[in-house]
């Protein structure tokens, strides 16, 4: 570990680091007050209106996902956090070596004694580090929307018993009276710790751009051109996922959508409804066979696909020759 | 021998360049590079840095192979790049710090912070905020600072004003009598003759000619217009001459040692506006890259 190195890695990438995770950390904190604010009952109606096809899009119940642990779940497949993550791998994993070389700085930095093996670990290890950054602050802020926010629930007022009676409990509702607004705190209506393995799946995601990118990185001279591929095939990605949920012909593009084991909302669909199988790598169905991988399957699928990557960079980076700056 | 390069060889799909090279490096040398852009100067430098891996040859250092033991290499040599990059985001001060720290337990960052006082560099601006000329003096603080026994300098001077090219010269000077050994590439002459004490030039990828400096610094070179045809050279005295037409009339005769025994001859050719000059290494350089018709020549290599 050279401290000075990894001191430059941090310092180069401070501000990026410190603006993506305020963002995500904001935002999952600010939906989760939103949530809060519009009750969950009022999406029955609108749940009604969709049309069947529109389930396809989603891998949970759609009922599931219209209460408050869902819509707080689905917080994290928004565009901001989705985004956040994606900037942050993609800058810093473009930057590792192509970045270096597009500012001519790889020069200076390998004329030290550093092996290119240290100078891509520890560019490496920053971006990483960030990647837990960004996906802490996606649980921290709806850890903390949780803890700071009540939900507006309609609900008529109840006879509240001096004793608890069984079956019923010590409230008796009163059909016939009219509904009242009650401010109730989101925690008593859900745990922080259900998106623990949504967090994962956004760090797993993180990981892996991060990896595809430095991979393509080590082969590179030009920045620019690195960003343009890697964005380019991400939109590929999407569109593949999006393609293959739309039309079963067409199933098979899913398959080779790196987005599909992102399915944050599953993850915590299972935490809330079967907090063993949380962290499961393989899900088995009723008769025992296996029905596909689990949230943590999915995780370190990802991982794996991403150790894969960073594992040719290096060898990539290693046997290369380094053009001069231009 | 600190440097030694056997048959190195750089060949790209289209183009060779670097060709063949051989050469070696003695501890405590002052070694020039000379030869236009595209000579293969920097491919030398980047192939003795690991940079880029040989298609031939090889090269070594302190006896550790360029290419395969590249780390141990950089332990012991300190590098300038032609244009010297550098990380835009930290101060010229943090700057040195980071080169000096970033070598495993070094002591350089006092040296670096003297040097670049000699440099008469303000080294609390930000490297973004610095112009070329002051971030070229930064990285030559660094790359100086550092304690190694070889440095090599790549155009050191490029983007530098006289009085600092002198300074340059000093502390290059200043490192030899350290007992440290010096690759100083160059495109003005002038630097490398002053420092230098042997360079090789190169042309189109190959080392085409190697030249001590302290027999070149005896040699004299007369440039005049001949009127009228050039007259056979004296037996006594062929050996010891080389004379170069260029154009129509002016003619440039060399000599490497004495101007006496061949004065009276001189005194006999048609010559006028007469001028008498230490032949210095532009002679030795314009012989490979000049324009020049050439009439006779001494023997192509006086090396050692």
């Amino acid at each position: 570990m050279n401290k000075a190195l990894l001191w430059k890695c941090f310092r180069e990438s401070r501000w990026l680091l410190l603006s993506c995770a305020a963002a995500v950390y904001a935002f999952c904190w600010v939906r989760v007050w939103m949530v809060g604010r519009i009750d969950t009952e009022r999406f029955g109606a609108i749940l009604e209106l969709l049309p069947g096809d529109w389930k396809k899009f989603t891998v949970v119940e759609m009922d599931w996902l219209i209460t408050y642990a869902g819509r707080i779940a689905m917080a994290f497949d928004e565009p901001v956090v989705v985004f956040g993550m994606s900037i942050w791998a993609i800058a810093r994993g473009s930057d590792c070596v192509s970045g270096e070389i597009n500012r001519g700085t790889m020069e200076m930095l390998l004329a030290q004694p550093l092996s290119r093996l240290q100078v891509l670990s520890h560019q490496a290890l920053m971006t990483v580090a960030g990647v837990v950054v960004i996906a802490g602050a996606a649980w921290g802020g709806t850890w903390t929307g949780i803890h700071t926010t009540s939900t507006r629930e309609e609900a008529r007022p109840a006879w509240r018993l001096p004793f608890a009676m069984p079956g019923v409990g010590r409230e008796i509702p009163r059909p016939w009276a009219a509904k009242e607004v009650r401010w109730t705190p989101m925690a008593d209506r859900v745990s922080s710790n259900i998106y623990l393995p949504a967090a994962a799946n956004l760090l797993s995601l993180g990981f892996f751009l991060a990896a595809i990118t430095t991979l393509v990185s080590s082969c590179d001279r030009y920045r620019w051109r690195t960003i343009g591929i890697v964005v380019g095939a991400y939109v590929a990605q999407t569109i593949m996922k999006l393609v293959g949920m739309a039309a079963e012909e067409w199933r098979w593009l899913m398959y080779l959508s790196v987005f599909t084991p992102y399915e944050p909302e599953a993850g915590v669909n299972l935490a809330m409804k079967s907090p063993s199988l949380a962290w499961s790598v393989f899900l088995y169905g009723p008769d025992g066979q296996r029905a596909g991988l689990g949230p943590l399957g999915d995780d370190l699928l990802l991982i794996c696909g991403g150790l894969l990557a960073y594992g040719a960079a290096a060898v990539i980076f290693h046997r290369r020759d380094l053009p001069a700056p231009l | 021998m600190l440097v030694e390069a056997n048959g190195l060889t750089k060949r790209y799909p289209r183009v060779a360049a670097l060709e063949d090279c051989t050469f070696q490096v003695a501890a405590g040398e002052v070694f020039g590079l000379l030869g236009p852009n595209g000579a293969g100067k920097t491919t030398l430098i980047r192939l003795l840095l690991g940079y880029l891996r040989p298609t031939g040859g090889w090269a070594r250092i302190a006896g550790f192979d360029c290419c395969g033991d590249s780390l141990e290499v950089r332990r012991r040599v300190s590098y300038l790049p032609g244009e010297a990059r550098l990380f835009r985001q930290m101060r010229g001060r943090e700057l040195l710090e980071f080169f000096a720290r970033v070598r495993p337990g070094s002591q350089e960052v006092e040296r670096s912070f003297r040097f670049a006082a000699r440099l008469d560099l303000d080294i609390s601006r930000p490297v973004a905020a610095m112009s070329t000329g002051m971030r070229q003096k930064l990285a030559l603080a660094a790359a100086l600072a550092a304690d190694t026994p070889l440095v090599i300098l790549d155009e050191p001077t490029a983007n530098l004003d006289p009085t600092v090219r002198a300074e340059v010269g000093e502390l290059v000077k200043e490192a030899r009598a350290e007992g440290r050994t010096i690759m100083f590439s160059s495109h003005v002459l002038s630097e490398v003759e002053e420092v230098c004490d042997r360079v090789v030039i190169l042309r189109g990828g190959r080392l085409v000619h190697e030249q001590l400096m302290q027999p070149l610094r005896r040699r004299h070179r007369i440039r005049a217009l001949l009127h009228g045809d050039l007259p056979d050279i004296p037996a006594a005295l062929r050996d010891q001459l080389s004379i170069e037409r260029r154009g129509d009339r002016e003619v440039v005769i060399e000599t490497p040692g004495e101007l006496s025994p061949w004065l009276g001859w001189l005194a006999t050719l048609p010559l006028r506006d007469v001028v008498v000059e230490p032949a210095g290494l532009r002679a030795v350089y314009e012989r490979f890259h000049g324009p020049v018709v050439r009439h006779e020549a001494f023997a192509a290599t006086e090396a050692p």
